[in-house]
């Protein structure tokens, strides 16, 4: 296994509040790995280090061998992020709005057209493309944004919360999307409030509270570890 | 460049929205509208004007006053009968604005050297400046009869002397010295005309400052906003590359956008003056002392205020990371607004070099005042002064870039915010 993602030791603090205190973790090439906890636990400060959002506060970050600190420009070129509270250029059509950000990675205009055609089949959103973004449901702005993250095919695909907010259906065709991409390759980065969808995706589990990694594994076996149902009882228990 | 290009583009129509094309479009109709009725206004007054008359004198001298008055485009009402009251009641009805009684004796009263008053009546229909202008043309007038009547006494009592020599015994002959350039002239004359010629570009360079800084402080607020930064920080594209497109894109919409507002305001002006006030005498002496703004001075100016607009640009760029939304990027452009507002005020009722020392350094240390001072300062061959004013808000900008710079490659992009609750920035 070739590992993609390498965090060791990450700290970052907002002044005198410390939201991570030291955390490792690998991610696997092809590998869902998921990072689970209570609000304010550092889930978001971890996926916006690794997107060269923030800039950590010690430790040390590595994605395809790049050092974080050193080349967040090479770091950039290799992953896409999605945030959690994504939007989209509302003036823009959902089409004219893939090619915007296709642009950015493709350096030929037929390298464009083949991202923004990946990006149609992944939303699954028809005539809709043709839309100005701003008529969108939120369940379409998220699908087109899951399609943009994917489109360029990243080495990395950094996940915050894909689902929060959306219905059921719209919540399973997203995991259905991130999964197949996942099998073609792409390792993932994601985070989740929502335990059962974490089971559903992830190869490997972090459970991380108040800025610490309390346990890391398979869903499986950290249910086996803990004598537990599911992951919700998993985290109540390494929490205590 | 793709990239660099591809990004500028979509600011670009980011920024070109329906809301400016319809405000753009409704401010040109309106100045276009208002101009043209204004010039219609102002042409109607200086056509052919009704006069009502009651000349109870009937003399020479009462006919030669309403000659006068047909001379100056007045169309003669006469108003029969003898009573005044009567007059002004007969030319209530009617539709004339201006009424003039002469009463009985008045051509003697001139010659027996013991005038009598003549009355004249403007009928304030509306507070229009073509209606104030009717009554200046009648004043006109009588000032000219007055003239020559006053002459034409002078002439008879005293014939050996000229009567403008009686009448203005003290001669003078005005000179204006500008640098090394000396020009026969009124300084207030050519001082009016100067201004009238030139008051139109602090309001260019203000509303270009304006506009181009606004639309800066809003992309960046509505990128945040709409949650679209934080995806376009994470796009292998430089962070510097994100804050120039940001900043040249409104750049250019500004420019343009401006220039389409100068365009309906100049067809506005144009009504509102219908063309009127250029003296070919006091332009002859204009061009004498060098007051205009030709070729080095048009290129000056143009330096000038480019360095303005990126030095608001910059500032805008570092309020509008500041601001969370659209609506707080509307409350922080006020402090800007206030550094663009104070030059330009004083660009229209100060002599910055006789302010006191510290207001002066204060002027003198906001980038915006440069280009306001420019004008006059090329027209009065302060050149150097011009040119230390553009080196000054090149350093600003500088600077300001850097500090833009600087806050888009680190976390202060996202963490930077001003919280008008706390009243801190929140670093």
């Amino acid at each position: 296994m070739t590992t993609v993602l390498k965090v060791e030791g990450l700290k970052k603090s907002y002044g005198t509040k410390e939201a991570l205190r030291g955390i490792d973790f690998e991610v696997q090439a092809g590998e869902i790995f998921a990072l689970i906890g209570p609000n304010g636990a550092g889930k978001t400060t971890t996926l916006r280090i690794v997107s060269t959002l923030l800039s950590p506060s010690g430790g040390k970050v590595t994605l395809l061998g790049y050092d974080l600190k050193k080349e967040p420009e090479r770091i950039r070129e290799n992953i896409s992020y999605l945030p959690e509270e994504a939007g989209a250029y509302r003036n823009l059509k959902g089409t004219d709005y893939l090619k915007f950000m296709a642009n950015f990675y493709a350096d030929t205009q037929e390298k464009t057209e083949e991202m923004v055609k990946r990006a149609r089949d992944i939303a699954e959103l028809g005539g809709a493309l043709g839309d100005k973004v701003g008529t969108y449901s939120k369940g379409m702005v998220r699908k087109l944004l899951l399609a943009r993250a994917l489109m360029t095919k990243p080495k990395m695909a950094i996940l915050d919360e894909p689902t929060s907010g959306l219905d059921v259906i719209n919540s399973l065709e997203i995991r259905e999307i991130i999964k197949k991409f996942a099998k073609e390759g792409i390792s993932v980065l994601l985070s989740s409030h929502n335990m059962l969808e974490i089971e559903f995706l992830s190869d490997r589990v972090a459970l991380i509270d108040k800025g610490v990694i309390l346990d890391a594994g398979t869903s499986g076996g950290l249910k086996d570890k803990y004598q537990a149902p599911n992951l919700e009882v998993v985290f109540r228990s390494a929490v205590r | 460049m793709k990239k660099f290009t591809n990004l500028l583009v979509k600011e670009i129509r980011e920024l070109v929205n329906k809301q400016l094309i319809v405000s753009l479009v409704m401010t040109m109709t309106i100045f276009y509208f208002v101009g043209n009725l204004a010039k219609t206004e102002m042409k109607k007054a200086a056509a052919t004007q009704k006069i009502s008359v009651m000349d109870l004198d009937e003399s020479d001298v009462s006919r030669g006053l309403t000659a006068g008055l047909k001379t100056a485009n007045f169309e003669i009402e006469s108003i029969p009968g003898k009573n005044p009251e009567a007059a002004v009641q007969a030319a209530k009805q009617g539709e004339t604005y201006l009424l003039l009684v002469i009463p009985a004796g008045f051509g003697e009263s001139i010659v027996r050297l013991e005038p009598r008053e003549i009355s004249t009546y403007t009928f304030l229909r509306s507070f229009s400046v073509g209606g104030i202008r009717k009554s200046e043309i009648l004043r006109a007038v009588i000032s000219a009869t007055n003239n020559y009547l006053s002459n034409d006494i002078l002439k008879k009592k005293v014939p050996d002397v000229p009567p403008d020599i009686l009448k203005s015994p003290i001669k003078t002959k005005d000179f204006v010295i500008v640098k090394d350039r000396m020009a026969e002239g009124s300084a207030s004359a050519i001082s009016g005309f100067v201004w009238s010629q030139s008051f139109i570009i602090p309001i260019i360079l203000f509303m270009i400052i304006m506009y181009s800084s606004q639309m800066v402080i809003s992309a960046v607020a509505m990128e945040k906003q709409n949650k679209t930064l934080e995806t376009l920080l994470t796009v292998p594209i430089p962070r510097t590359s994100i804050v120039t497109t940001k900043m040249l894109a409104a750049g250019i919409v500004g420019l343009l956008s401006a220039a389409i507002y100068m365009i309906g305001m100049k067809s506005f002006m144009g009504g509102m003056t219908g063309g009127i006030g250029s003296s070919t005498i006091v332009s002859g002496v204009i061009k004498q002392l060098g007051l205009t703004l030709a070729g080095r001075g048009y290129v000056l100016l143009g330096i000038s205020l480019f360095f303005a607009i990126l030095c608001g640009l910059a500032m805008a760029m570092i309020l509008g990371v500041l601001a969370e939304d659209f609506r707080s990027a509307q409350t922080l452009i006020l402090p800007l607004m206030l550094m663009i507002l104070i030059p330009y005020l004083l660009s229209f009722f100060a002599d910055v070099q006789t302010l006191p020392l510290p207001v002066k350094i204060l002027i003198l240390a906001i980038p915006f005042s440069h280009p306001f001072l420019a004008t006059p300062n090329i027209m009065l061959g302060h050149y150097s002064a011009v040119l230390y004013g553009i080196l000054y808000m090149a350093v600003v900008f500088f600077v300001l870039v850097f500090i833009a710079a600087r806050i888009f490659s680190t976390d202060r992009v996202l963490t930077m915010k001003l919280r008008w609750g706390k009243k801190k920035v929140v670093l």
